[in-house]
């Protein structure tokens, strides 16, 4: 694929050949007498044609897209939520793997297509381009005023010493040399010739550009075999280990046991969220700031950091993002028999309604005789509005809690792991008919002397996202070499000149020939110009300058 | 690999044959460009398969089930258990070292862990069957808070003491011996400190009564 400019048609230039020739008869399946062998060869040359590669390439981007507009397995309890509120669309969705595109088979299969379709175009290509960088010019043509640029002017010098002169101007200019060799001699009338051309660079522009787009996938494919993701929500107040157990969600790359997690440790001191107060843009966050304190190991010194937005902490090789936050209400339930069953923060998860007004379950597994589950509604600033509950501000400043209480089995001693943040009904009573709202420090009593629930408090809580990609800056590099290759192959221009000089009644006729690979960038008609006025000057002046290397 | 331009060079093929885009698409350079380019990808992808694919193959380590979740280490194969010191729920101080001498069964569980809660009986049996026998036991409560972990030991009848963990740093320690995944993880220590067997998940009765034979070398 991807010469950066359309394939160009300069017979003499090696490097212009076109992508995947059609070749009628033995490129066609349509051909008779064609063999696995030719297929398998057909297959592989449009595998690795331009036009597959840039098929691939739109494909891969366009398989991007759901990742960046669905909610992805990273962020489980934004699926969560698109579940609930898509119960049709989310399933069929899930079988496509489109809430872990990445990760997705579909994906993968473009992504090692495309790597395969780059390797093989850009391996023959780095051969032919390296080719090509090392070509002397061609031979000069015999009719120099047929070129696209040329001029002509007289000298009293002779034809050899005329070419020489020319020669020295042009070595000057930087040009690469080619003289006239015996070993094709011309008629006697064509006289002598140099043939001179410049802008090497942009091979080698081309070249890099190839070699760093490789580079990027193996960047990232070395990302995606060493690297790492995972999550985890932590309470204010409380501390983690980064080890897998400890992980919501672990995602390691292919060679990345658990094993190779940096055993640090964070604790979250303190979280605060600002949000603009008034006006247009009213609750919207205008600042977070999370105060942790972590250990690169455990036992080890403890040090202090700030987590924002965009701002994360390097640990031990990994780097931890602040990517959500929340509310977690605080409850205590007692049992019929009086004993404290429950008494912690439980973290409840932002709707899509707005303002951090959040769903959560409480699970009492342990209560007596019954279990107790309770789903609830945390509002942070809450408003009366015509008998429902809206938040009107996401920080708390008036913050309520509604629930709902059931009491039966909450499904959880079969073994089988639920979320934390569903309670499955299946096997409860509702004992309440209506939400019953609370304000911190009011209590619930339950119907039938099953106990009470305590709304004690909230606490805020943050959710990390803990990445290792061992490929983000050999990525960055290789993606700044291909940038700086593209503009190297964008802006030089391979040109050519061509000086001939012949023998007439008068002294010598000098004609200078010009060419230009491509004309897009411009400019070459004014360096030519120069050029051949600088040549004629200084073979009238009979000048020979010193050659300042070629 | 040589390029055309270069063969065709050295061979002495007038320049501008050599330069012209025709020779470069002769058949031979371009069926070695293609060979190279098919040896170079499917190098590649094996690689990549073999990455993928290859795995595992540590000796001396027996799997007990299918799913190899239930594994004996033979006798110098047993990785050392690292240290750790803790309060009990009930408040008390509690090292790991004061167990050297004895087969402990340690056992990583939380009261919000589904499985942890099916093992559950299953554990405190074994305990009731191994305990006067004199064998240890000691719980290792992951992630959790006080009541609730306090409302489980009531409400299983677990007869034997529990550490608190609510940050998970043991379980970290453990990782780097053991591929310790999450709770549920029960592993069996023998006198020496060292880990002799372990269940990876949701431990049964008969899982843990074949450890603890071949670990004592009593009859279960």
């Amino acid at each position: 694929m991807t010469d950066v400019r359309a394939p160009e048609t300069d017979p003499f230039d090696p490097a212009a050949e076109p992508d995947a020739p059609p070749r009628p008869g033995a490129a066609s399946p349509a051909g008779g007498g064609f063999g696995l062998a030719d297929w398998l060869k057909w297959a592989w040359r449009q595998l690795t044609s331009m036009r597959i590669a840039l098929v691939l390439l739109f494909l891969l981007a366009l398989g991007s897209v759901p990742g960046s507009m669905l909610p992805q397995a990273n962020n489980p309890s934004a699926v969560q939520q698109y579940f609930a509120s898509h119960p049709a669309l989310a399933p069929w969705l899930n079988h496509l793997g489109l809430f872990n595109v990445f990760a997705a088979p579909w994906f993968a299969a473009i992504y090692l297509l495309l790597f395969a379709s780059l390797v093989g175009c850009v391996v023959p290509r780095t051969f032919r381009l390296a080719g090509s960088a090392r070509t002397l010019p061609p031979r000069a043509p015999r009719h120099l005023a047929r070129l696209p640029r040329s001029a002509e002017y007289a000298t009293p010098l002779p034809p050899a010493e005329a070419v020489e002169v020319a020669a020295g101007v042009l070595a000057g200019h930087g040009f690469r040399l080619r003289r006239a060799d015996s070993a094709s001699p011309e008629p006697a009338d064509a006289g002598t010739w140099v043939s001179a051309e410049k802008g090497y660079l942009r091979e080698a522009g081309n070249l890099l550009f190839h070699l760093a787009l490789l580079g990027v996938l193996v960047s990232v494919a070395l990302g995606g075999l060493f690297g790492y993701k995972a999550d985890r929500l932590l309470v204010q107040g409380t501390t983690f280990a980064d080890t897998a157990s400890a992980l919501d969600e672990f995602h390691p790359g292919r060679l990345v046991t658990a094993a190779d997690l940096g055993p640090f440790t964070i604790t979250l001191n303190r979280f605060d969220a600002s949000y603009i107060a008034s006006g247009p843009q009213r609750g919207q966050p205008s600042a977070f700031d999370a105060q942790v304190s972590y250990t690169e190991q455990p036992g080890g010194p403890a040090r202090t950091g700030h987590l924002a937005v965009n701002r994360p902490l390097s640990i031990d090789g990994a780097k931890v993002y602040l990517i959500g936050h929340g509310y977690a209400p605080q409850f205590t339930v007692t049992d019929a028999r009086g004993q404290v069953v429950y008494n912690a923060p439980t973290p409840f998860i932002a709707g899509p309604s707005g303002n951090l007004l959040s769903e959560g379950v409480v699970k009492v597994p342990d209560a007596q005789p019954e279990q107790l589950g309770f789903t609830g509604v945390f509002v942070p600033t809450a408003v009366d509005v015509g008998g429902t509950l809206e938040s009107v501000f996401p920080a708390a400043d008036n913050p309520v809690v509604s629930l709902i209480a059931y009491a039966g089995n909450l499904g959880m001693d079969n073994g089988v792991p639920q979320s934390v943040y569903q309670l499955d009904t299946g096997g409860m009573r509702r004992l309440t008919a209506t939400p019953q709202i609370l304000q911190p420090g009011q209590s619930l009593k339950l119907p039938g002397g099953r106990g009470t629930i305590t709304f004690t408090g909230y606490v805020p809580w943050v959710s990390l996202a803990i990445t290792h990609d061992p490929g983000q800056l050999p990525a960055l590099i290789c993606g700044i070499a291909a940038l700086g290759g593209l503009l190297l192959s964008f802006m030089i221009r391979r040109r050519r000149v061509f000086v001939r000089a012949r023998a007439d009644k008068n002294g010598t006729t000098v004609q200078v020939g010009g060419l230009a690979r491509t004309d897009a960038s411009g400019g070459f008609e004014a360096e030519f110009a120069s050029l051949a006025a600088e040549l004629r000057t200084a073979c009238q002046q009979g000048r020979h300058p010193q050659p300042e290397g070629e | 690999m040589p390029s055309p331009v270069l063969k065709a060079l050295s061979s002495r093929v007038p320049l501008a044959r050599a330069l012209s885009s025709r020779a470069l698409s002769s058949r031979a350079g371009r069926r070695t460009v293609i060979l190279a380019a098919a040896v170079l990808t499917a190098a590649l992808l094996a690689v990549a398969l073999v990455a993928t694919f290859a795995g595992g193959g540590s000796s001396g380590v027996t799997y007990l089930d299918r799913n190899d979740t239930a594994v004996l280490y033979a006798s110098g194969h047993r990785p050392l258990a690292p240290e750790f010191s803790s309060t009990t729920l009930a408040g008390a101080p509690m090292r790991l070292s004061s167990y050297r001498g004895k087969v402990v069964v340690l056992n990583f569980w939380g009261s919000w862990c589904d499985p942890c809660r099916a093992e559950a009986p299953a554990l405190a049996a074994v305990a009731r069957h191994y305990q006067p026998a004199g064998v240890s036991f000691l719980g290792v409560d992951e992630r959790d808070s006080q009541a609730s972990a306090e409302a489980f030991i009531r409400n299983f009848g677990v007869t034997y003491p529990s550490v608190s963990d609510p940050s998970q740093v043991i379980a970290l320690d453990f990782s780097a011996v053991v591929p310790l995944a999450g709770t549920p993880t029960t592993l069996v220590i023998d006198p020496s400190g060292r880990i002799a067997g372990a269940v990876f998940q949701s431990a049964t009765y008969s899982e843990l009564t074949a450890i603890l034979t071949k670990v004592t070398g009593k009859g279960g």
